[in-house]
């Protein structure tokens, strides 16, 4: 055998199919044991220089969109593809064969001296048996012999779907408070935030987040509003908008010398540089709805609801920090001539926006995988042929598929005497 | 409501721990007048552990599935339901005294957990919350069975030398036909929860699929059980093999279950 030979079998085999399956599993551990998408750094804290020079070196940090990773998947994808093509002739082979009368091998199990073999057909629940002189079949399920098939074609159909989904899907966030109209990426889209309300139940937890939101183009009046809440996306101009996630706001005002020169709506974790002064940059790194300050792990919030709030701000000159304090909505920031305040606390949106062209295709794999599994696990394959005896007594065979003796057990009992072989499965 | 469920949580550890030792009894005396006793025990513990489900679920006024008490709890009573329609469809009475073992584990492991209820945040508060999580009892409980019987499978030479355990443990080709229909099972509805899973995914955080660690680990759990499956039509791997790989699928499970909630928090490791 030449060697391109060889490895054309190996690569259609199905031990490359399990050699793959379990590589895949080990790749997938890995990925999910070590954190994702983090800075080298975290990864030297975490496990020493060369452990995050391994990590890195091998694209363990971002080990799902590895080339090793997409390797394995494709490599997967090309065996799947070229085994189901490849057993598609034997497939139909088999399942032509299966109503047609065969001559008994080591697949199937003997039962001889039976007088009446439709009675025994009928007390297994067989169909009516196809007659050819002095021979019989009965065959039910065939379809089953295609559930490995289909099961391979719809994990295919998930890959393919879910590989140009990750290629061309479209992704987005924006967020705001409510009134605020902000463009959705590089979309063409913009967006408006009509409302965004929590619902709290009586013991204050959170029940639902909900947004209302209009979206149009950028050139176009068409506006679609809907209303959207976690588990609730709505589909506007071709994109699905979630309800992602939510957090604090506050307006920023800025005075020089006391004349108001600037005020703007500031999220949490987000920073401002003066108009006037770039150089001033204030940093609002939280936003306490109901301050307390603990003794032990410092300022900290009591609850959700916005009734004493506090600010932890930072301002930076040049990059250099100037100081980092909690403001009190009263109370205000003082740098030379400029004033801060922050007012009108809030809670602001996280939108997100994403267009995936192909999850239908990843849909439609998991049905067709369902559907596979299905018809291999659940739809049992019967075959029961019999043949007439020179003596005027019948004897019946049972094909034992799958080594499923479950079947011939019941056979035996129906015939009422012990059969012989059918040991061997018949795959 | 919630005493009559700890009455009742409680109530279904005791008959499971008497129906265990029942199991064993029959085992060590060998009649089969025990066994009956033990499986009627075990059908009374899945009778009451309903019940207690169903009253911790009107207690919290929805589904009772969504933190680490009330899925142990299910765990275990998938497993009980499983092992019982096994012990009743292959008249295989000693498989009790391997699985309710195992019950037990899982539902003391249930009891240690926090059992106060909380209201569901948003993202739990869907449809795809009962479907999803519901399979993914029935197939933990298949594959807990499928381990069992492997477990059997891999035990049964030592343990039936005698003739009356020779005669309660089925021969090793059906026990690896039954090991391999109940993994069956497991396989099919494990498609199915990471399926709803992903549908549910998709619409409450915008991505079928994010490599979230329960995610991924389930993937690992499914494509390990793949490979069963692929071995076990190998006529060389049937047999003691795929009984190990039936053990190593049902370790998967666990560490899906317990260890990824434990280990490696995500987007799934509700409180």
């Amino acid at each position: 055998m030449t060697v391109l030979k060889k490895t054309w079998k190996f690569i259609t085999s199905m031990k490359f199919a399990v050699i793959l399956l379990i590589v895949l599993a080990v790749a997938c551990s890995v990925g999910s044991v070590i954190t994702q998408n983090q800075t080298y750094s975290y990864y030297s804290q975490q496990y020493g220089e060369r452990g995050a020079a391994v990590i890195v070196a091998l694209h363990l940090d971002d080990a799902f969109h590895s080339w090793w990773f997409i390797a394995i998947t494709s490599f997967l994808c090309v065996n799947l593809l070229l085994c189901n093509i490849l057993r598609i002739q034997s497939l139909i082979n088999r399942t032509r064969k299966a109503s047609e009368y065969e001559t008994p091998d080591a697949t199937f199990s003997e039962y001889p001296g039976v007088t009446d073999p439709e009675g025994i057909l009928r007390s297994l629940r067989m169909p009516d048996p196809k007659k050819d002189g002095g021979r019989l079949v009965s065959n039910t399920n065939t379809a089953v012999l295609w559930g490995a098939w289909v099961c391979h074609i719809g994990v295919l159909l998930i890959i393919i779907g879910f590989a140009l989904g990750q290629m061309t899907h479209r992704e987005y966030v924006a967020y705001g408070v409510p009134g605020e109209t902000l463009p959705v990426g590089d979309s063409g889209l913009v967006m408006t935030i009509d409302d965004f309300r929590i619902g709290l139940r009586e013991d204050d937890t959170v029940e639902q987040y909900t947004a209302d939101i209009t979206v149009f183009h950028e050139n176009s009046d068409d506006r679609q509003s809907a209303s959207i809440s976690v588990n609730n996306p709505a589909d506007l101009h071709g994109y699905r908008f979630y309800q992602n996630s939510t957090g604090y706001a506050a307006k920023i005002s800025i005075s020089k010398s006391g004349e108001p020169i600037q005020e703007n709506i500031l999220c949490a974790g987000e920073f401002i540089p003066v108009t006037d002064l770039p150089q001033l940059v204030i940093y609002l790194n939280a936003i306490y709805p109901d301050y307390y300050m603990d003794p032990v792990s410092g300022p900290s919030t009591l609850s959700g609801k916005l009734v004493n709030p506090a600010y932890l701000y930072s301002i930076y000159y040049s990059g250099e920090i100037l100081g980092m304090n909690v403001l009190m909505p009263e109370e205000v920031i003082t740098v030379e001539d400029y004033e801060i305040r922050f007012t009108d606390p809030q809670n602001y949106t996280l939108i997100q926006a994403k267009k995936d062209s192909f999850t239908w295709l990843a849909l439609i794999g998991g049905i067709v995988t369902m559907a596979g599994l299905f018809m291999a696990f659940y739809l049992k394959p019967r075959k029961v042929q019999a043949e007439l005896e020179e003596d005027g007594t019948w004897t019946m065979y049972n094909k034992v598929y799958k080594r499923d003796t479950l079947f011939d057990e019941k056979m035996k009992n129906a015939v009422g005497g012990a059969g012989q072989g059918g040991s061997d499965a018949a795959d | 409501m919630q005493l009559i469920e700890s009455v009742l949580f409680y109530s279904t550890i005791g008959l499971y721990f008497v129906s265990m030792i029942m199991y064993f009894i029959f085992v060590a005396v060998k009649k089969d007048g025990v066994a009956k006793a033990a499986m009627i025990l075990q059908c009374v513990g899945l009778g009451v552990h309903t019940a207690a489900i169903v009253f911790r679920g009107i207690a919290a006024g929805r589904l009772p599935l969504t933190n680490q008490y009330e899925f142990a709890t299910a765990f275990a009573w998938g497993i009980c339901l499983v092992s019982l329609i096994f012990i009743l469809k292959f008249r295989f009475k000693i498989l009790g005294a391997f699985a309710t073992p195992i019950t037990l584990l899982i539902i003391g492991y249930a009891a240690m957990q926090s059992r106060e209820i909380h209201s569901l945040m948003p993202a739990l508060q869907s449809g795809w919350l009962g479907i999803h999580v519901s399979t993914a009892i029935i197939a933990y409980g298949s594959f807990g069975v499928s381990f069992v019987i492997s477990i059997i499978f891999l035990l049964r030479d030592k343990l039936s030398k005698g003739g009356f355990l020779e005669q309660h443990i089925p021969k090793k080709e059906k026990l690896d036909l039954i090991s391999y229909r109940s993994a069956a099972l497991g396989i099919l509805f494990l498609t199915f929860t990471i399926i709803t899973g992903a549908i549910w995914a998709e619409r409450a955080w915008g991505s079928y699929w994010s490599w979230d660690p329960k995610e991924t680990w389930s993937l690992v759990t499914w494509i390990i059980y793949g490979v069963y499956l692929h071995l076990r039509i190998n006529r060389k791997w049937n047999g003691k093999a795929a009984a190990i790989f039936s053990i190593v699928g049902f370790v998967c499970v666990i560490f899906t279950y317990i260890g990824v909630n434990t280990f490696l928090p995500g987007v799934h490791s509700y409180k």
